[in-house]
Protein backbone atom coordinates (compact mmCIF):
# COMPACT_ATOMS: atom_id res chain seq x y z
CA UNK A 1 0.00 0.00 0.00
CA UNK A 2 1.57 3.19 -1.26
CA UNK A 3 1.57 5.71 1.46
CA UNK A 4 0.99 9.38 0.23
CA UNK A 5 0.92 13.03 1.25
CA UNK A 6 -2.26 14.78 1.28
CA UNK A 7 -2.78 16.92 -1.56
CA UNK A 8 -1.92 20.50 0.18
CA UNK A 9 0.62 19.50 2.77
CA UNK A 10 3.42 21.30 4.94
CA UNK A 11 6.29 19.38 5.12
CA UNK A 12 9.31 21.04 6.90
CA UNK A 13 11.87 18.69 5.00
CA UNK A 14 10.81 19.02 1.92
CA UNK A 15 10.91 22.47 2.20
CA UNK A 16 14.63 22.69 3.63
CA UNK A 17 15.21 20.39 1.37
CA UNK A 18 14.24 21.96 -1.60
CA UNK A 19 16.07 25.64 -0.60
CA UNK A 20 19.29 23.50 -0.56
CA UNK A 21 18.42 22.21 -4.11
CA UNK A 22 17.62 25.87 -5.51
CA UNK A 23 20.99 26.83 -3.73
CA UNK A 24 22.56 24.25 -4.76
CA UNK A 25 20.87 24.07 -8.64
CA UNK A 26 21.74 27.35 -8.54
CA UNK A 27 25.76 26.90 -8.37
CA UNK A 28 25.60 24.74 -10.84
CA UNK A 29 23.58 26.38 -13.09
CA UNK A 30 26.33 29.39 -12.64
CA UNK A 31 29.29 27.17 -12.80
CA UNK A 32 28.60 25.31 -16.10
CA UNK A 33 26.21 27.54 -17.66
CA UNK A 34 26.05 30.82 -16.74
CA UNK A 35 30.29 31.72 -16.16
CA UNK A 36 31.42 29.79 -19.23
CA UNK A 37 28.84 32.06 -21.28
CA UNK A 38 29.57 34.55 -19.95
CA UNK A 39 33.38 34.04 -20.09
CA UNK A 40 33.15 33.93 -24.10
CA UNK A 41 31.09 36.76 -24.51
CA UNK A 42 33.28 38.82 -22.38
CA UNK A 43 36.43 37.60 -24.67
CA UNK A 44 34.09 37.96 -27.98
CA UNK A 45 33.47 41.31 -26.60
CA UNK A 46 37.28 41.94 -26.07
CA UNK A 47 37.97 40.28 -29.54
CA UNK A 48 35.94 43.03 -31.14
CA UNK A 49 37.03 45.62 -29.26
CA UNK A 50 40.57 44.91 -29.22
CA UNK A 51 40.37 44.79 -33.25
CA UNK A 52 38.08 47.86 -33.46
CA UNK A 53 41.04 49.55 -31.87
CA UNK A 54 43.41 47.93 -33.98
CA UNK A 55 41.24 48.95 -37.07
CA UNK A 56 41.22 52.58 -35.42
CA UNK A 57 45.49 52.49 -35.21
CA UNK A 58 45.69 51.14 -38.39
CA UNK A 59 43.92 54.07 -39.80
CA UNK A 60 45.43 56.70 -37.99
CA UNK A 61 48.71 55.51 -39.41
CA UNK A 62 47.35 55.49 -42.99
CA UNK A 63 45.92 59.07 -42.62
CA UNK A 64 49.58 60.22 -41.16
CA UNK A 65 51.25 58.33 -43.82
CA UNK A 66 48.62 59.86 -46.81
CA UNK A 67 49.24 63.09 -45.49
CA UNK A 68 52.96 62.99 -45.81
CA UNK A 69 52.44 61.36 -49.00
CA UNK A 70 50.64 64.38 -50.05
CA UNK A 71 53.14 66.49 -48.09
CA UNK A 72 55.84 64.99 -50.40
CA UNK A 73 53.64 65.27 -53.38
CA UNK A 74 52.88 68.83 -52.85
CA UNK A 75 56.82 69.27 -52.39
CA UNK A 76 58.00 67.10 -55.68
CA UNK A 77 55.44 69.30 -57.78
CA UNK A 78 57.10 72.55 -56.72
CA UNK A 79 60.37 71.09 -57.39
CA UNK A 80 59.55 69.71 -60.40
CA UNK A 81 58.14 73.18 -61.56
CA UNK A 82 61.03 74.67 -60.49
CA UNK A 83 63.16 72.55 -62.12
CA UNK A 84 60.90 72.89 -65.37
CA UNK A 85 61.20 76.68 -65.32
CA UNK A 86 65.35 76.45 -64.45
CA UNK A 87 65.30 74.30 -67.60
CA UNK A 88 63.37 76.25 -69.69
CA UNK A 89 65.54 79.94 -68.54
CA UNK A 90 68.43 78.50 -68.90
CA UNK A 91 66.75 76.92 -72.79
CA UNK A 92 65.85 80.07 -73.36
CA UNK A 93 69.44 81.88 -72.44
CA UNK A 94 71.03 79.29 -73.58
CA UNK A 95 69.03 79.69 -77.25
CA UNK A 96 69.23 83.40 -77.20
CA UNK A 97 72.94 82.55 -76.34
CA UNK A 98 73.55 80.69 -79.63
CA UNK A 99 71.54 82.39 -81.92
CA UNK A 100 73.58 85.45 -80.88
CA UNK A 101 76.81 83.85 -81.13
CA UNK A 102 75.53 82.62 -84.56
CA UNK A 103 74.39 86.01 -85.71
CA UNK A 104 77.83 87.67 -84.65
CA UNK A 105 79.85 84.95 -86.04
CA UNK A 106 77.56 85.67 -89.48
CA UNK A 107 79.12 89.10 -89.14
CA UNK A 108 82.28 88.06 -88.91
CA UNK A 109 82.42 86.19 -91.49
CA UNK A 110 80.09 88.41 -93.60
CA UNK A 111 83.12 90.87 -92.68
CA UNK A 112 86.03 87.80 -93.63
CA UNK A 113 84.48 87.69 -96.88
CA UNK A 114 83.51 91.02 -97.59
CA UNK A 115 87.30 91.95 -96.71
CA UNK A 116 88.90 88.98 -98.80
CA UNK A 117 86.41 89.84 -102.09
CA UNK A 118 87.74 93.63 -101.33
CA UNK A 119 91.33 92.01 -101.66
CA UNK A 120 90.65 89.51 -104.67
CA UNK A 121 89.06 92.82 -106.22
CA UNK A 122 92.02 94.97 -105.46
CA UNK A 123 94.47 92.03 -106.55
CA UNK A 124 92.68 91.53 -109.93
CA UNK A 125 92.44 95.16 -110.69
CA UNK A 126 96.42 95.37 -110.05
CA UNK A 127 96.84 92.51 -112.43
CA UNK A 128 94.21 93.44 -114.99
CA UNK A 129 96.29 97.25 -114.54
CA UNK A 130 99.89 95.76 -115.22
CA UNK A 131 98.44 93.34 -117.78
CA UNK A 132 96.70 96.65 -120.03
CA UNK A 133 99.47 98.48 -119.67
CA UNK A 134 102.04 95.60 -121.13
CA UNK A 135 99.43 95.32 -124.26
CA UNK A 136 98.55 98.97 -124.58
CA UNK A 137 102.73 99.52 -124.51
CA UNK A 138 103.21 96.82 -126.98
CA UNK A 139 99.97 98.45 -129.00
CA UNK A 140 101.75 101.74 -128.29
CA UNK A 141 104.93 100.62 -129.67
CA UNK A 142 103.77 98.95 -132.68
CA UNK A 143 101.66 102.79 -133.37
CA UNK A 144 104.20 105.03 -132.42
CA UNK A 145 106.74 103.42 -133.73
CA UNK A 146 109.47 103.85 -131.48
CA UNK A 147 109.98 102.60 -127.81
CA UNK A 148 107.93 105.19 -125.05
CA UNK A 149 110.13 106.66 -122.96
CA UNK A 150 109.47 105.80 -119.29
CA UNK A 151 107.48 109.49 -118.89
CA UNK A 152 105.29 108.54 -121.57
CA UNK A 153 104.94 105.34 -121.18
CA UNK A 154 103.68 105.98 -117.20
CA UNK A 155 101.44 109.18 -118.47
CA UNK A 156 100.06 106.67 -120.54
CA UNK A 157 99.29 104.21 -118.23
CA UNK A 158 97.65 106.63 -115.43
CA UNK A 159 95.41 107.94 -118.51
CA UNK A 160 94.44 104.44 -119.03
CA UNK A 161 93.45 103.66 -115.70
CA UNK A 162 92.32 106.76 -115.12
CA UNK A 163 89.50 105.79 -117.49
CA UNK A 164 89.03 102.25 -116.79
CA UNK A 165 88.85 103.33 -113.29
CA UNK A 166 85.81 105.63 -114.05
CA UNK A 167 84.25 102.79 -116.49
CA UNK A 168 84.85 100.12 -112.77
CA UNK B 1 -16.21 5.91 -10.65
CA UNK B 2 -13.20 6.67 -8.12
CA UNK B 3 -11.02 9.66 -9.17
CA UNK B 4 -8.79 10.43 -6.36
CA UNK B 5 -6.35 13.40 -6.32
CA UNK B 6 -3.41 12.82 -3.78
CA UNK B 7 -0.34 14.96 -3.09
CA UNK B 8 3.35 13.45 -3.42
CA UNK B 9 3.57 9.53 -3.02
CA UNK B 10 6.34 9.09 0.32
CA UNK B 11 8.36 6.95 -0.78
CA UNK B 12 10.51 6.09 2.15
CA UNK B 13 10.47 7.36 5.39
CA UNK B 14 13.55 7.69 8.07
CA UNK B 15 12.32 7.23 11.48
CA UNK B 16 14.14 8.72 14.42
CA UNK B 17 16.45 11.19 12.54
CA UNK B 18 19.02 13.52 14.97
CA UNK B 19 17.10 16.82 15.04
CA UNK B 20 14.71 16.30 12.33
CA UNK B 21 12.66 13.21 13.35
CA UNK B 22 11.04 11.34 11.00
CA UNK B 23 12.00 12.19 7.75
CA UNK B 24 9.81 11.49 4.81
CA UNK B 25 10.89 10.96 1.30
CA UNK B 26 8.59 12.23 -1.06
CA UNK B 27 8.33 12.28 -5.02
CA UNK B 28 8.89 15.54 -4.48
CA UNK B 29 12.05 15.41 -3.56
CA UNK B 30 12.94 12.16 -6.22
CA UNK B 31 11.53 14.41 -8.87
CA UNK B 32 13.46 17.48 -8.15
CA UNK B 33 16.49 15.65 -7.70
CA UNK B 34 15.64 14.03 -11.33
CA UNK B 35 14.89 17.71 -12.81
CA UNK B 36 18.27 18.93 -10.94
CA UNK B 37 20.05 16.11 -13.25
CA UNK B 38 18.28 16.89 -16.02
CA UNK B 39 18.96 20.63 -16.14
CA UNK B 40 22.53 20.46 -14.57
CA UNK B 41 23.16 17.60 -17.67
CA UNK B 42 21.73 20.09 -19.93
CA UNK B 43 24.04 23.10 -18.51
CA UNK B 44 27.36 21.14 -18.78
CA UNK B 45 26.21 20.25 -22.46
CA UNK B 46 25.31 23.51 -23.83
CA UNK B 47 28.06 25.15 -21.59
CA UNK B 48 31.35 22.78 -23.03
CA UNK B 49 33.10 23.18 -26.29
CA UNK B 50 32.35 26.86 -26.49
CA UNK B 51 34.43 28.88 -29.11
CA UNK B 52 34.85 32.82 -29.36
CA UNK B 53 34.31 32.74 -33.46
CA UNK B 54 32.85 29.93 -35.66
CA UNK B 55 30.26 28.85 -33.19
CA UNK B 56 28.28 25.70 -33.43
CA UNK B 57 24.07 26.08 -33.54
CA UNK B 58 24.01 24.42 -29.95
CA UNK B 59 26.55 27.45 -28.69
CA UNK B 60 24.28 30.04 -30.78
CA UNK B 61 21.16 28.58 -28.67
CA UNK B 62 23.56 28.84 -25.22
CA UNK B 63 24.11 32.30 -26.34
CA UNK B 64 20.74 33.17 -27.33
CA UNK B 65 19.05 31.66 -23.95
CA UNK B 66 21.94 33.54 -21.87
CA UNK B 67 21.31 36.56 -23.33
CA UNK B 68 17.21 36.06 -23.47
CA UNK B 69 18.00 35.80 -19.18
CA UNK B 70 20.06 38.62 -19.09
CA UNK B 71 17.66 40.62 -20.99
CA UNK B 72 14.76 39.42 -18.99
CA UNK B 73 16.69 40.81 -15.86
CA UNK B 74 18.54 43.90 -17.11
CA UNK B 75 14.93 44.70 -18.34
CA UNK B 76 13.08 44.79 -15.28
CA UNK B 77 15.86 45.46 -12.49
CA UNK B 78 18.30 47.42 -14.43
CA UNK B 79 22.05 46.46 -14.32
CA UNK B 80 22.40 47.25 -11.28
CA UNK B 81 21.27 43.59 -9.98
CA UNK B 82 23.54 41.33 -12.47
CA UNK B 83 24.00 39.00 -9.28
CA UNK B 84 20.76 37.76 -9.19
CA UNK B 85 20.91 36.16 -12.73
CA UNK B 86 21.49 32.87 -11.85
CA UNK B 87 18.84 32.83 -9.31
CA UNK B 88 16.44 33.84 -11.81
CA UNK B 89 17.30 31.47 -14.16
CA UNK B 90 17.56 28.87 -12.04
CA UNK B 91 14.05 29.57 -10.65
CA UNK B 92 13.24 29.96 -14.03
CA UNK B 93 14.81 26.76 -16.10
CA UNK B 94 14.18 24.46 -12.45
CA UNK B 95 9.92 25.94 -12.80
CA UNK B 96 9.66 25.03 -16.60
CA UNK B 97 11.33 21.83 -16.45
CA UNK B 98 9.30 20.41 -13.02
CA UNK B 99 5.91 21.99 -14.71
CA UNK B 100 6.91 20.26 -17.86
CA UNK B 101 7.90 17.12 -16.29
CA UNK B 102 4.51 15.52 -15.49
CA UNK B 103 4.27 15.30 -19.53
CA UNK B 104 6.41 12.29 -19.18
CA UNK B 105 3.92 11.06 -15.78
CA UNK B 106 6.32 11.64 -13.48
CA UNK B 107 5.40 13.64 -10.75
CA UNK B 108 5.96 17.35 -10.97
CA UNK B 109 7.73 19.02 -8.39
CA UNK B 110 6.21 22.09 -8.20
CA UNK B 111 2.70 20.20 -7.62
CA UNK B 112 3.99 20.28 -4.25
CA UNK B 113 3.37 23.47 -2.57
CA UNK B 114 6.67 23.25 -0.45
CA UNK B 115 8.81 23.59 -3.75
CA UNK B 116 7.60 26.81 -4.51
CA UNK B 117 7.04 28.09 -1.08
CA UNK B 118 11.34 27.27 -0.80
CA UNK B 119 11.72 29.36 -3.67
CA UNK B 120 9.23 31.97 -2.32
CA UNK B 121 10.89 32.32 0.94
CA UNK B 122 14.52 32.97 -0.53
CA UNK B 123 13.26 35.60 -2.81
CA UNK B 124 11.19 37.06 0.90
CA UNK B 125 14.82 36.92 2.58
CA UNK B 126 16.14 38.99 -0.64
CA UNK B 127 13.39 41.49 -0.43
CA UNK B 128 13.32 41.92 3.10
CA UNK B 129 17.18 42.44 2.87
CA UNK B 130 17.07 45.22 0.37
CA UNK B 131 14.31 46.74 1.85
CA UNK B 132 16.39 47.33 5.57
CA UNK B 133 19.61 47.66 3.65
CA UNK B 134 17.46 50.73 1.49
CA UNK B 135 16.13 52.33 4.26
CA UNK B 136 17.79 50.62 7.53
CA UNK B 137 16.32 48.62 10.61
CA UNK B 138 14.31 51.53 12.01
CA UNK B 139 12.94 52.67 8.62
CA UNK B 140 12.14 48.96 7.64
CA UNK B 141 9.89 48.63 11.11
CA UNK B 142 8.64 52.13 10.69
CA UNK B 143 7.50 51.01 7.40
CA UNK B 144 4.76 48.66 8.78
CA UNK B 145 3.00 52.15 10.26
CA UNK B 146 2.60 53.42 7.40
CA UNK B 147 0.30 55.49 6.35
CA UNK B 148 -1.07 55.49 9.98
CA UNK B 149 -0.06 52.96 13.05
CA UNK B 150 -3.48 51.32 12.56
CA UNK B 151 -2.44 50.05 9.35
CA UNK B 152 0.48 48.23 11.15
CA UNK B 153 -1.02 44.52 11.63
CA UNK B 154 -2.51 44.98 7.60
CA UNK B 155 0.88 45.91 6.30
CA UNK B 156 2.70 42.60 8.74
CA UNK B 157 0.39 40.21 7.17
CA UNK B 158 0.47 42.03 3.47
CA UNK B 159 4.60 41.35 3.85
CA UNK B 160 3.84 37.53 5.14
CA UNK B 161 1.52 36.88 2.10
CA UNK B 162 4.02 38.02 -0.50
CA UNK B 163 6.03 34.91 -0.16
CA UNK B 164 2.39 32.93 0.48
CA UNK B 165 0.97 34.85 -2.64
CA UNK B 166 3.58 34.03 -5.03
CA UNK B 167 3.82 30.14 -4.21
CA UNK B 168 0.31 29.58 -3.91
CA UNK B 169 0.01 31.41 -7.72
CA UNK B 170 2.19 29.03 -8.88
CA UNK B 171 1.33 25.87 -6.80
CA UNK B 172 -2.24 26.35 -7.58
CA UNK B 173 -2.02 26.71 -11.46
CA UNK B 174 0.21 23.35 -11.43
CA UNK B 175 -2.00 21.76 -9.20
CA UNK B 176 -5.25 22.71 -11.44
CA UNK B 177 -3.43 21.63 -14.00
CA UNK B 178 -2.73 18.19 -12.99
CA UNK B 179 -6.52 17.69 -11.02
CA UNK B 180 -8.10 18.58 -14.85
CA UNK B 181 -5.81 16.50 -16.30
CA UNK B 182 -6.54 13.70 -14.00
CA UNK B 183 -10.87 14.04 -14.46
CA UNK B 184 -9.99 14.27 -17.94
CA UNK B 185 -8.58 10.97 -18.06
CA UNK B 186 -10.92 9.81 -15.77
CA UNK B 187 -13.89 10.85 -18.11
CA UNK B 188 -12.05 9.65 -21.26
CA UNK B 189 -11.69 6.28 -19.52
CA UNK B 190 -15.47 6.29 -18.50
CA UNK B 191 -16.74 7.34 -22.12
CA UNK B 192 -14.71 5.00 -23.31
CA UNK B 193 -16.04 1.96 -21.37
CA UNK B 194 -19.19 2.71 -21.57
CA UNK B 195 -18.53 3.13 -25.61
CA UNK B 196 -16.56 0.18 -26.05
CA UNK B 197 -18.62 -1.46 -23.94
CA UNK B 198 -21.50 -1.21 -25.83
CA UNK B 199 -19.75 -1.31 -29.21
CA UNK B 200 -17.43 -4.69 -28.18
CA UNK B 201 -20.50 -6.49 -27.03
CA UNK B 202 -20.99 -8.59 -29.97
CA UNK B 203 -18.39 -8.99 -32.68
CA UNK B 204 -21.51 -8.34 -34.99
CA UNK B 205 -22.10 -5.14 -34.07
CA UNK B 206 -18.26 -3.82 -34.15
CA UNK B 207 -17.84 -4.90 -37.44
CA UNK B 208 -21.22 -3.51 -38.68
CA UNK B 209 -19.84 -0.53 -37.22
CA UNK B 210 -16.13 -0.96 -38.77
CA UNK B 211 -18.32 -1.46 -42.01
CA UNK B 212 -20.36 1.45 -41.78
CA UNK B 213 -17.34 4.02 -41.36
CA UNK B 214 -15.29 2.35 -44.02
CA UNK B 215 -17.61 2.44 -46.55
CA UNK B 216 -17.37 6.63 -46.64
CA UNK B 217 -14.08 6.69 -45.83
CA UNK B 218 -13.55 5.08 -48.89
CA UNK B 219 -15.87 6.87 -50.89
CA UNK B 220 -14.68 10.84 -49.21
CA UNK B 221 -11.03 9.50 -50.48
CA UNK B 222 -12.30 8.65 -54.09
CA UNK B 223 -13.69 11.70 -54.63
CA UNK B 224 -11.16 13.95 -52.49
CA UNK B 225 -14.45 14.79 -50.22
CA UNK B 226 -12.69 15.42 -46.68
CA UNK B 227 -16.69 16.05 -45.17
CA UNK B 228 -16.78 12.46 -45.93
CA UNK B 229 -13.25 11.12 -45.06
CA UNK B 230 -12.82 12.28 -41.59
CA UNK B 231 -16.14 11.24 -39.89
CA UNK B 232 -16.10 8.02 -41.88
CA UNK B 233 -12.51 7.31 -40.68
CA UNK B 234 -13.52 8.02 -37.43
CA UNK B 235 -16.06 5.60 -36.83
CA UNK B 236 -14.30 3.02 -38.66
CA UNK B 237 -11.52 3.35 -36.39
CA UNK B 238 -13.82 2.84 -33.76
CA UNK B 239 -15.17 0.24 -35.25
CA UNK B 240 -12.00 -1.34 -35.52
CA UNK B 241 -10.67 -0.81 -32.00
CA UNK B 242 -14.42 -2.54 -30.84
CA UNK B 243 -13.26 -5.55 -32.91
CA UNK B 244 -10.04 -5.16 -30.53
CA UNK B 245 -11.99 -4.98 -27.18
CA UNK B 246 -14.54 -7.72 -28.38
CA UNK B 247 -11.34 -10.16 -28.80
CA UNK B 248 -10.36 -9.57 -25.68
CA UNK B 249 -7.90 -6.61 -26.09
CA UNK B 250 -9.23 -4.29 -24.32
CA UNK B 251 -7.76 -0.53 -22.94
CA UNK B 252 -8.91 2.88 -22.18
CA UNK B 253 -8.31 3.45 -26.16
CA UNK B 254 -9.99 7.36 -25.80
CA UNK B 255 -7.21 7.75 -23.56
CA UNK B 256 -4.18 7.89 -26.17
CA UNK B 257 -4.15 11.11 -27.74
CA UNK B 258 -6.64 13.01 -26.71
CA UNK B 259 -5.64 14.52 -23.01
CA UNK B 260 -2.85 15.70 -24.86
CA UNK B 261 -5.45 18.30 -26.11
CA UNK B 262 -5.86 19.97 -23.06
CA UNK B 263 -3.07 19.69 -22.04
CA UNK B 264 -1.55 21.78 -24.23
CA UNK B 265 -2.78 24.40 -22.59
CA UNK B 266 -2.48 22.87 -18.75
CA UNK B 267 1.08 21.90 -19.21
CA UNK B 268 2.87 23.54 -21.88
CA UNK B 269 0.80 26.95 -22.18
CA UNK B 270 0.11 27.38 -18.21
CA UNK B 271 3.62 25.67 -17.04
CA UNK B 272 5.89 27.92 -19.18
CA UNK B 273 3.78 31.09 -18.10
CA UNK B 274 4.15 30.69 -14.35
CA UNK B 275 7.98 30.09 -14.29
CA UNK B 276 7.21 33.58 -16.26
CA UNK B 277 5.23 35.39 -13.94
CA UNK B 278 6.93 33.71 -10.38
CA UNK B 279 10.63 34.84 -11.82
CA UNK B 280 8.80 38.48 -12.95
CA UNK B 281 7.30 38.82 -9.30
CA UNK B 282 11.01 37.67 -8.20
CA UNK B 283 12.57 40.70 -9.85
CA UNK B 284 10.09 43.08 -9.53
CA UNK B 285 10.02 42.50 -6.05
CA UNK B 286 13.37 42.88 -5.34
CA UNK B 287 13.82 45.87 -7.16
CA UNK B 288 10.62 47.65 -5.65
CA UNK B 289 12.17 46.81 -2.18
CA UNK B 290 15.62 48.34 -3.36
CA UNK B 291 13.72 51.50 -3.74
CA UNK B 292 14.71 52.12 -7.66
Amino acid sequence: MDLYQSLVTVNPVTLIAQICNLFLQMFLVKVFFLDKIKAILDARREAADKEITDAKAAKEEAMVIKATYEQNMLESKAKAEKILQNAQQTASQRGEQIISDAQKTAVAMKQKAEAEIAQEKKRALNDAKNEISEIAMAIAGKVVGRELTAADHAKMVDNFIDELGGEV
Amino acid sequence: MDVSINGARILHTFENVPLLGSVQITQTLAASWLVMAIITGLCIWLGSGLKVTNISRKQAVAEMGYNAIVNFVRGNMGTKFDHYIPLVCTIFITSVISNLISLLGIWSPTADLMTELAWALVVFVLITYHKIKASGFGGYMRGFLDPIFVMAPINVMSECFTPISMACRHFGNILSGTVISTLIYAALTAANNALFGALGSSLVVAVIVTVLGLVPAVLGYRQKKKRLLIPGAIVAVLGVLAVFTNLGASYPWLTVGIPAIPSLYFDWFGGCIQAFIFCTLTTLFIKQAAGD
